[in-house]
């Protein structure tokens, strides 16, 4: 029993290391891995804007794309609100990935969220926790985003 | 026999759980109120949205694209961002909103919105207030008696309303103005915190507090000039009209003001 559990613990640091714990703003894409989508915002450069507007942002990393069809993907919290940040490289996936992203918060039950796009890069702020109760934050938020 | 009754309980009570999840995710188009058992205040977002609740009231909202609008007067709701005044009934003109028709917002009296009139709508800012000073489309005495109840809506709500000189009015004005007893030339309608006072001047002061809403259509409706006044007991209300061709007599058929 202990042996499996530390396996899995294993499993967890090694997944964790090398999926979840790519930072933003790193080197370039290794072989294999996803890279930015020219012409439209990057997630480090939402993620820097927001920092820049005066929110802290933190645990941003790169996750798999594919789920949300588009060609590079960057999650973390902003404000105290969950955020997403997806780069495509076509309109009909953004407007696929946000009606996959609206429906999971239907299942999910999410206070609050909105997907907006801005050019091909679509960011999904969900507050779950309701540290946003007026929406100033989040409004705010995708103001800081739609002037990039 | 039993196993497999107890999965098709648990395959229909997990289909039940999914199908309330996904109706809990209602979307709103802009900013809006926020139902007092979830908080209260208001929601300033201004992009299309999501939340968990629906409206405490559809009768602020209207449906666009399976989205609800707030068309109402945020300011009950706590609401402290930029706001324009308003008097009587306008065509909805928020650039954020495109509805494919007209859509009217039915206050009546002096209200406020967050949004300015676009450039190109017909209003004329007079006394304080924007005057939509334009034809009504038909669809305008169409919907009127479905979304007129938003004055039911906020007849029992306290709030501050804009101060507004309404003998400037614009004389392309087609709507009502609710005014009160005895009240003559000049006249000011204001609203510091229940209803609209009417203070006038002449004749001799007094001080009418009626609430925008009140019930026209009283027995007596006497033409004077552009002024129309009608006075149902027990209230009296004055309400200064300018003539529109016979277009305005939907307002007399639906009857309440």
């Amino acid at each position: 029993m202990r042996t499996r559990v530390l396996t899995v613990l294993f499993a967890c640091l090694v997944w964790t290391s090398v999926g979840c714990g790519k930072k933003e703003g790193g080197a370039a894409a290794g072989p294999g891995e996803p890279a930015h989508v020219d012409g439209t915002p990057h997630t480090d450069q939402v993620v820097n804007a927001w920092k820049g507007a005066g929110f802290p942002a933190e645990g941003f990393a790169a996750i798999d794309p594919t789920a949300y069809r588009a060609g590079y993907c960057s999650q973390g919290r902003v404000g105290g609100i969950d955020a997403l940040i997806c780069e495509y490289r076509d309109d009909d996936s953004i407007d696929r990935a946000r009606k996959l992203i609206q429906d999971e918060w239907g299942k999910e039950g999410v206070h609050t969220g909105v997907a907006l796009r801005s050019k091909r890069t679509l960011v999904a702020v969900a507050d779950r926790g309701r540290s946003d109760p007026s929406g100033k934050t989040i409004n705010k938020l995708l103001d800081t985003f739609k002037k990039l | 026999m039993r196993k497999g009754l107890a999965a098709l309980v648990g395959i229909i009570a997990l289909v039940s759980l999914t199908a309330a999840a996904e109706a809990r995710s209602i979307r709103y188009h802009a900013q809006h109120p926020i139902p007092a058992k979830f908080g209260g205040g208001f929601c300033y977002i201004t992009e299309p949205h999501v939340h968990a609740f629906g409206p405490s009231d559809p009768r602020l909202y209207r449906m666009h694209d399976e989205e609800y609008y707030f068309v109402g007067d945020p300011t009950p709701f706590g609401y402290d961002g930029p706001r324009y005044s308003y008097y009587g009934p306008h065509p909805v003109v928020d650039v954020g909103v495109e509805f494919g028709e007209p859509v009217y917002c039915y206050l009546d009296g002096p209200h406020y919105h967050w949004y300015q009139p676009v450039a190109q709508a017909q209003f004329e800012f007079r006394g304080g207030a924007y005057w939509y000073v334009g034809d009504y489309d038909p669809i305008y005495y169409r919907q009127r008696g479905r979304y007129v109840a938003i004055n039911e809506a906020y007849r029992p709500v306290v709030w501050e309303r804009p101060v507004v000189d309404v003998t400037v009015a614009p004389p392309a004005f087609h709507g009502v103005i609710v005014a009160g007893p005895g009240v003559h030339g000049h006249a000011v309608v204001a609203a510091p915190a229940f209803s609209a006072v009417v203070h006038v001047e002449e004749p001799p002061p007094a001080s009418i507090h009626v609430g925008v809403g009140v019930g026209v259509g009283g027995p007596l409706v006497v033409g004077h000039g552009h002024v129309i006044v009608a006075e149902p007991p027990p209230r009296t209300v004055i309400i200064r009209e300018h003539h529109d061709n016979g277009r305005h007599e939907g307002w007399y058929k639906h009857g309440k003001h």
